[in-house]
């Protein structure tokens, strides 16, 4: 936990401690970078505000070497913060005041997200739930039924698959799927909402959810993140 | 997102402004002579105004350039840069000054607009966090203490006590933009009476309690040192202030010393911690409100506050390196 606010680190460290995790806490952005490396955590919780260094840069500068999850802290309810932060590299955010529920949910679905990239042997295809990508063949099928899509979506879907969890920003999902051709956040909310009719609900579902301002991502099915 | 547009734009401007200049010299050479008078002039003014709104102080100086030269194309001789008589070129010389002045006012109003707005959106930013940190630790600590994860007496009794602090925490913040906003407004007259600093000082310390944790607080106030005259409320709030920056910024364990001294027609309050000091990057302004802690997510304003209310009782307030290593802030207030 990278964070300079002895009380929120002392709140945050018991409710994780009485959880079973073992925390590690850094107090500046400089000490967060010598630790990571020693430490190698299994999840970086990362505050923007830092009294040494912007939140973002060390963002970014640990994701160059630092490959398990970031989940980054904002107090400011500012959506740009959160995308530039994304952007450098975090898997995902939550916004003070948050409740320790969602917190610990975004941990889960941060280290699941880890473990399912560690077991990943064949990259071809891509299994979320009942959701079944055969990249190299170009098909999609759902709860066991081939399901058509369009190149665009199959592109979409396939990224949003292979990154579950993590939160995509618009950007990201925009120069991936459309592919330097000028594509709009409006074009986006249209496609994901035509996946969203193809996927289908059920509890063995993927579920595509939408973060108000930011972007998009998928969850596998049975997570949920207020919990 | 928004910085590369801001690189693109003064050179689109530029652009754009010099060819709705060289247009205008067009239009307006095979209309102009001595009876026209000033009216092309006037308008080739336009561009460079419109330029400096959109493009800002380069791009209006641009156009400034490019302007002159079509002015001078547009007196006689008519469709040469070359001027005949010496008049004229006294009022070429005119229009280029007028010229680069109105650019240099527009472009300067605008960069103000700008800095006031990102001022603005600092505030924003320096108050949510300031505000939601304590938020955060009071939200998570009783949502902990709801639940049966921590069952540990000890650690429920800690978690409590985390609120309590953090609530007393924010009580301090919104004090502090409470007299903000009063001192912003215009409304900070100080209610002065007779004030004896070994009591002041025994008050703000104690609003503070809860803080002190490992901290030591060193206090050495010499007996017969004169009253002050000031508002007890508001002095107290710079002590508080000036204390609780110490503290936070001392290593545990660190005394934080607060002297008080006569001095010439006043008394003089020093709070002297041992922290790291204060970087040279923020030095300069650090007693402006939003500025001095951008970086460290704190809004600063505390060291705001404390500057205005000596500066209402007629006092000073200013920053030293402290001997050894940390920070000295002293503040002088006149006697009673």
């Amino acid at each position: 936990m990278v964070d300079d606010e002895p009380a929120l680190v002392r709140v945050l460290s018991i409710a994780l401690e009485a959880r079973g995790y073992g925390v590690t806490v850094a107090k500046t952005g400089q000490a967060a970078a010598e630790q990571a490396a020693v430490v190698e955590p299994d999840l970086i919780i990362l505050d923007l505000g830092l009294p040494d260094v912007d939140g973002i840069r060390l963002c970014a500068s640990l994701r160059s070497w630092y490959r398990n999850p970031i989940v980054v802290v904002t107090a400011d309810g500012l959506q740009d913060r959160k995308i530039a932060a994304l952007d450098a590299g975090a898997d995902d955010y939550v916004t003070k005041p948050f409740s320790t529920g969602e917190l610990l949910a975004r941990i889960r679905v941060g280290l699941r997200h880890r473990q399912t990239i560690e077991a990943v042997v064949d990259p071809v295809t891509v299994r979320v739930g009942d959701l079944f990508i055969d990249v190299a063949a170009h098909q999609v099928s759902i709860g066991g039924v081939e399901v058509e899509m369009t190149p665009k979506e199959f592109r979409l879907l396939t990224l949003l698959a292979r990154n579950r969890g993590r939160v995509l920003t618009h950007g990201v999902l925009l120069s991936h799927v459309w592919q330097g051709r000028p594509g709009t956040t409006q074009s986006l909310r249209v496609h994901v909402n035509q996946l969203r009719g193809k996927l289908g609900g059920g509890p063995a579902r993927p579920r595509l959810v939408t973060e108000p301002g930011v972007g998009y991502r998928l969850l596998e099915p049975g997570v949920d993140l207020d919990a | 997102m928004s910085s590369p547009r801001r690189r693109l734009r003064p050179v689109t401007a530029a652009v754009a402004g010099c060819a709705i200049v060289g247009l205008l010299a067009v239009v307006l050479g095979p209309l102009s002579d001595h009876r026209t008078g000033a009216t092309p002039a006037l308008v080739l003014v336009v561009p460079i105004v419109v330029t400096a709104l959109v493009g800002g102080r380069r791009a209006a100086y641009a156009v400034c350039v490019a302007t002159t030269l079509a002015f001078s194309l547009i007196i006689p001789p008519v469709g040469s840069i070359r001027v005949g008589v010496r008049e004229d070129l006294l009022a070429l010389a005119v229009f280029l000054i007028v010229a680069v002045s109105v650019g240099t006012l527009v472009a300067g109003r605008i960069e103000l607009l700008h800095d006031v707005d990102r001022q603005r959106v600092g505030l924003l930013r320096s108050v949510s966090h300031d505000l939601r940190t304590p938020l955060a630790a009071i939200k998570a600590a009783s949502l902990d203490l709801r639940g049966d994860e921590v069952s540990d007496p000890a650690v429920r009794a800690e978690l409590l006590d985390i609120v309590i602090d953090e609530a007393d925490r924010l009580d301090r913040l919104v004090a502090n933009l409470l007299s903000l906003g009063r001192i912003e407004a215009g409304f900070l007259r100080p209610q002065r009476q007779a004030v004896d600093v070994r009591e002041l000082v025994d008050v703000s310390a104690r609003r503070l309690e809860r803080l002190w944790g490992e901290h030591r607080l060193e206090v050495d106030v010499p007996v017969g040192l004169p009253l002050i005259d000031a508002d007890h409320a508001l002095v107290e709030q710079v002590v508080v202030n000036l204390l609780e920056n110490a503290v936070r910024h001392s290593p545990p364990g660190a005394p934080v010393r607060l002297e008080a001294r006569a001095v010439g027609g006043g008394v003089a309050l020093a709070v002297v911690d041992a922290g790291r000091g204060v970087d040279a990057l923020v030095r300069g302004h650090l007693f402006e409100p939003f500025s001095s802690g951008a970086l460290a997510g704190s809004s600063g304003i505390g060291l705001a506050i404390c500057k205005a209310v000596v500066e209402a009782h007629g006092g000073t307030i200013a920053f030293s390196d402290a001997a050894g290593r940390g920070a000295r802030f002293t503040a002088t207030f006149p006697r009673a």
